[in-house]
Formats: C-alpha cells, structure tokens, sequence
C-alpha cells in the first residue's frame, strides 16, 4: 500500500487517503445495517409466520375438534393472498395430514409433523406450531414460507454500490476541492524550495498561508531561507574581501617588479654614469700626472739655470728666495706623486694571492737603509708572516707605514722600528711599531684624512697622503687599522686584511666612542 | 765617421731647452734634433713633408721621445718606427711625465729601449738626461746598416 502511494504526489496522496477513507467508512456502515436489517427480517419474519400458525391453530381447532376437514381446508385455502407461504398444513392429533395448502410448486409435505420450532432450510423457513385447546393437543400447523434473505442481501449491495460510488463521487469532488486548503501552502514552499535551487535566490521567501503546522513549516524554511542568505551575503561579502586583497597584492607584487625594473634601470644608468665618471678621473690622472709636473720641472729648472748662468748677478737674498721656489716646487712635485699613489690603489683590481708579508717588510726597509745609509735604527721584522692580499697594494702601504716610522723616529736615541702580528679571535693583526716622536691621540681621528698632518713641515717632511692611502689599501682588503700612540712615546699602527663581520665592527665603534 | 746625432720629440719648449742644458751639461756636443710633435718626427725619419729630400743616410743614433704628444703619441709614433726595417732598430729611449706603470708596460711592449721618468727637480733630471746621452752615445754600438 505504501509502496503503491509512495510515488504520488502530496494532492494524489490525499485524494487516496480521502477516498480510501470514505469507502471502507462506508463499507463499515453498510455492512452494520444490512447485517441489522437482516436480523430484523429473520426476527420479524419468524414472529410473522408464528403469529400466522397461530392464528391458522385457533381457526382450525374446531374443525379438528368436530373433524370437518373441509373447514380446515377453506381455513388453508384463503393463505394464497400470502404468496410469500408457499406450502401450509394441518397434522391432525393423531399425527396424519388433515388439510393441505401448496402454492406453486408441489414438494411433498413431511409425513410427520415435528415438535414446535422453527429453522431455516436453504431459502426457505420451515415452522411448527402445535394446536392446543383447553389443555388438550388437537393438532400441529406446518408452515413453509420464502426466507429471502439472499435476495434481500444482492438488493443491498446493489444499493450499496450506488451509495458508495456516488458517495466517493462527492468525495473525491469535495476533497478535489478542499484540498487545495492542506496542499496549496506546501506546494508554495515546494515551488520556492524548487526556484531556490535551481536559481539559487535566497532572497525569495515562501508565503506563510496557514497558521498550522506547513505555517510554521514555511516560517522555519523563511528562517532557513534568511540564516543561508546572510551566511551567503557573508561569504559573498569575505570573498570580496579576499578578491580585493588578492588584486592588492598582484598589484604590490606588480610594483614591486615594476620598482625592481626601474631600480635596474638606475643601477645601470649610475653604473655608466660611475664607468664615464671613473674614466674621467684616470684621464684626469693621467694629466695631472703628465701635464702638472711639466711645470714644475721648467720653474726648478729655469731657476736652477738662473743660479748657474748668473753666479754673479743673483744677490743673497735671491738666491734664498729661488731655493725656496725650488724647494716648493719639490713638494709638489711629491705632492702630485703621492695623489698619484693614492689614486692608484683606488684604481685597478684586488689581486689576491698568498702573501709574505715579512719579505715585503724586509724589501721597504732595505730600500730604507741603502736610501739612508747614516742612519742606524734597530729593526725586527718577525718571520713567517703571511696573509691573502694583493702584494702591490701590500707594498705601498708597508712602505708609507715602516716608512713613517723610520720618519719619524729619526730624532730618537736608539731608534726601534719592529714590524710583527698577533692574534685576535684567531684573526692576524699585523702591526708597525716605532719608538719615535708618537702623537697625541685626541687627533687620533684625523690621522687617516688626506692632507692631515699631525706634524709641521719643520718638524718632519710628508705630505699627509701616506695614510690615507695605506687606509684605502687596508679597506679594499676588507680589513680594519687603527692606531696607538703617547707624544714622544712612539706610534704603532695595527691592521687585518680581512672583514671581521658586523659585530666586531659595532664593538669598535663603541670604543671608539668610550 | 760622421758624429753620431741625437733626435728629442718633445712638444713642450721648456722640456726641450731643459733636455739640452741638461745634455750641454752632460758635455755631449753631438748634433741634436729637435721635432715637436709625432708626425714631425716621423716626417724626419723617413724623409717626407718639411723634410723631403733629407739625407737617408743619416739616422739619428738614439731618439728621445715623450709620449704625451700632440697630433701622433709617442706610443703611436714608436709603433712606426718599429715596423719600418730602415728604422726598426734605432734605439728609442721613451722619456715621460707619466709614472704609471700602464704607460711603461706599453711602451716596452711596442719596442721601447729604455723608459726613463723625467723627476720635477732639474739635479735629478739633467743627471738622468745626461746620463742616457752617455749610454746611448758613447758605449752603446749602433747596430750595423742593413
């Protein structure tokens, strides 16, 4: 049954359940009255043909009493306007047929008649009634009469048919129309619950049209319906969001790379302005180197000649003014040299390679000794120093460093010049040490500048170039100098040829500072 | 044999006339010429322009020659000299301003002799002068005539 309704719809299954309703209700209904009606039948049938056999028993006593069997049968005779008794008779006391009655069909009586009762045999109700007078049997009235019962039963369910079919008729009419009351509020859900997902509207709502259980139904749905819209416009809502982020990013990343293009571009456009620019400066090094001492050359020359060609005729006086042209123009001359030098290690590549330190050192100060071969200065040079550097540059800058020591002890007693290395962190410090004029190390800040000078030009020659350059030379090698000195004290100038990394370096420029 | 001759190329005239002290001090009395650009020194060598029709015999016994020149350099001017036979073995003393070794190693590799930096202090310059005169002059032999 579920099975057959399952695949209905909602107003087929009501239509079903209403119909099925009526008629077993009707059924039930029909079958409780006939059922009724066919025992008030029995009853009233069997009360009927008592009444008849009784009344046939009195009418009939006194012809048995005076046995005129004529009487009786007249007396039997008038039962034709009862056609519904098809056979009737009179059994005298003694048991034998008095009088006979037989309607239409010619069926045999029974031979005797039986005690008083009533049954029922096929369609028909045999009855026996004795006859009693005044205490005495005078006989017994058998009756057959139509029990039609099966007949009535047909005519009922013809009756029954009819009232059910119209009956379901009005039904079905009615529920067709009432229906629409039960089923017109779902079917609005259902079609909102339809349109919803196929078009995925959540802003539709469904039509609350009853206050029963499908209002709630379509309450709880619009709630549903509002919950997923909200949930949706939420989700709508963080998507855009996320799809605005995303755009922002693509866009940073887009500046980014176009920064980074335009970064290149400016790398590249300072690079060549630095290629054009350092190109200048070795043209401009390169005349001055030429161009600024061919002067020079011709004023010390052509007051040399003026010393020469004229002995007589150059008075005292001149002759000091033109040695000190000439001693200018010395100067200079060293001047433009040391701009040279210091240029130069500025200039060209880092060639590193594995350097004995203590032969350079020992080369300078052989240089040293056979320049100035009057001088007697005590000089160690520690043995097996080596470092990773550019022995040209290493040179130059071992030259002004032992250079300036020798400078500048030469008005010591027992000058000392010792050149050697430690160890820091594992790391070589090289350093040139003197015992010679020293400084004060207030100016210790100024020592490396070019054109600083801690000394006059009385005291000690130079041109206040050296240092600078050996600071230029310890720097392209990644390393560090530094100084310590007293005044009169000597001087010693200590250096790495290798970075020390950033920690080290921030350590420094604390003491620096302290 | 004639007197051995000396050519200078020098564009500057106080170079020039403090070469020549620097030589008359040095008491080298030999013939000096003087050119002061490259091309003029090539002119004189090989015998073209303002000297067309100079005697070819006669080549200069050593040439002094600066670098830093107007119209050909010096590096220019020694290149052609080294790639004529009639000049190929003259010696060639490069005399310059310039202290930087880029300089030297070109000169040197283009066929100098000698490459000798002019000091700014006229003691050391007329010393140095003088002496190359000696050296090339006197103790060197010329190579024989091809």
């Amino acid at each position: 049954m579920r099975r057959l309704i399952a695949p209905l719809s909602v107003r087929q299954k009501l239509l079903a359940v209403v119909l099925v309703t009526t008629l077993t209700a009707l059924l039930v209904a029909i079958a409780v009255m006939v059922g009724f009606d066919l025992r008030t039948y029995r009853q009233s049938l069997i009360s009927d043909m008592t009444t008849q056999a009784d009344l046939l028993g009195r009418t009939t006593a006194p012809a048995l009493t005076f046995d005129d069997p004529r009487v009786a049968q007249e007396n039997l005779e008038l039962l034709h306007y009862r056609p519904q008794i098809r056979a009737a008779a009179i059994y005298n006391a003694r048991g034998k047929i008095f009088a006979s009655y037989s309607g239409t069909d010619g069926r045999e009586f029974p031979k005797l008649p039986e005690a008083d009762g009533t049954r029922i045999e096929g369609n028909e109700l045999v009855l026996f009634k004795r006859i009693v007078d005044s205490r005495e049997i005078l006989g017994t009235v058998y009756l057959r009469a139509d029990y039609e019962l099966y007949d009535r039963l047909v005519g009922y369910l013809g009756i029954a048919a009819i009232v059910a079919a119209i009956a379901m008729l009005v039904a079905y009419v009615l529920s067709r129309q009432l229906q629409h009351i039960v089923t017109s509020p779902l079917l609005a859900i259902a079609g909102v619950a339809r349109e919803v997902t196929e078009k995925r509207t959540f802003s539709l709502r469904a039509p609350k049209l009853s206050k029963d259980e499908i209002g709630m139904l379509a309450e709880s749905f619009n709630t549903m319906l509002a919950e997923i819209e909200r949930a949706t416009r939420d989700l709508q809502a963080s998507n855009e969001v996320l799809g605005r982020e995303i755009a922002e990013h693509n866009r940073a990343e887009q500046e980014i790379l176009r920064l980074n293009t335009e970064l290149e571009q400016r790398v590249k456009e300072r690079t060549a302005q630095l290629e054009y620019t350092n190109g200048e400066l070795e043209a401009f090094c390169y005349s001055v180197s030429h161009d600024l001492r061919a002067p020079l050359r011709a004023i010390d020359g052509f007051s040399q000649a003026l010393l020469e060609d004229f002995p007589k005729d150059v008075p005292e006086e001149a002759r000091r003014y033109l040695s000190r042209i000439r001693s200018s123009t010395q100067r200079m001359g060293q001047l433009i040299e040391d701009l040279l030098n210091l240029s130069r290690v500025s200039r060209g590549g880092l060639e590193r390679r594995d350097a004995d330190i203590s032969e350079l050192a020992r080369q300078v100060v052989t240089e040293l000794q056979t320049r100035e071969p009057q001088r007697k200065v005590d000089i160690s040079v520690w043995d097996g120093m080596r470092a990773n550097a550019d022995s040209r540059l290493l040179r130059a800058a071992l030259e002004n460093l032992i250079g300036n020591a020798w400078k500048f002890s030469s008005k010591t007693d027992q000058p000392r010049i010792e050149i050697g290395s430690l160890s820091d962190d594992g790391r070589a410090v090289f350093y040139v040490r003197d015992n010679g004029a020293g400084f004060d190390m207030a100016y210790a800040n100024k020592l490396f500048g070019a054109f600083q000078r801690l000394h006059s030009g009385n005291e000690y020659q130079g041109t206040g170039i050296g240092l600078a350059t050996v600071q230029r030379i310890v720097h392209r090698h990644g390393g560090r100098i530094w100084a310590d000195a007293k005044p009169g004290k000597g001087a010693a100038f200590y250096f790495t040829l290798e970075s020390d990394g950033v920690e080290k370096a921030g350590r420094d420029m604390a003491e620096a500072q302290a | 044999m004639s007197q051995k001759m000396i050519m200078i190329v020098e564009d500057n005239p106080d170079d020039e006339e403090l070469t020549l002290r620097a030589l008359r001090q040095g008491k080298i009395a030999n013939e000096i010429v003087v050119t002061r650009d490259g091309n003029e020194a090539l002119e004189f060598v090989f015998g073209r322009g303002q000297y067309a029709g100079r005697n070819l015999e006669r080549m200069p016994a050593v040439i002094l020659l600066d670098l830093k020149l107007p119209k050909l350099s010096g590096l220019e001017v020694l290149k052609q000299l080294r790639s004529d036979p009639r000049t190929k073995l003259i010696p060639v003393v490069v005399l310059t301003s310039s202290s930087e070794d880029e300089d030297m190693l070109r000169s040197y590799q283009v066929g100098a002799n000698s490459y000798v930096r002019k000091p700014v202090e006229f003691g050391s310059f007329a010393n140095a002068v003088s002496q190359l005169g000696m050296y090339w002059l006197l103790l060197n032999e010329t190579p024989p005539r091809a």
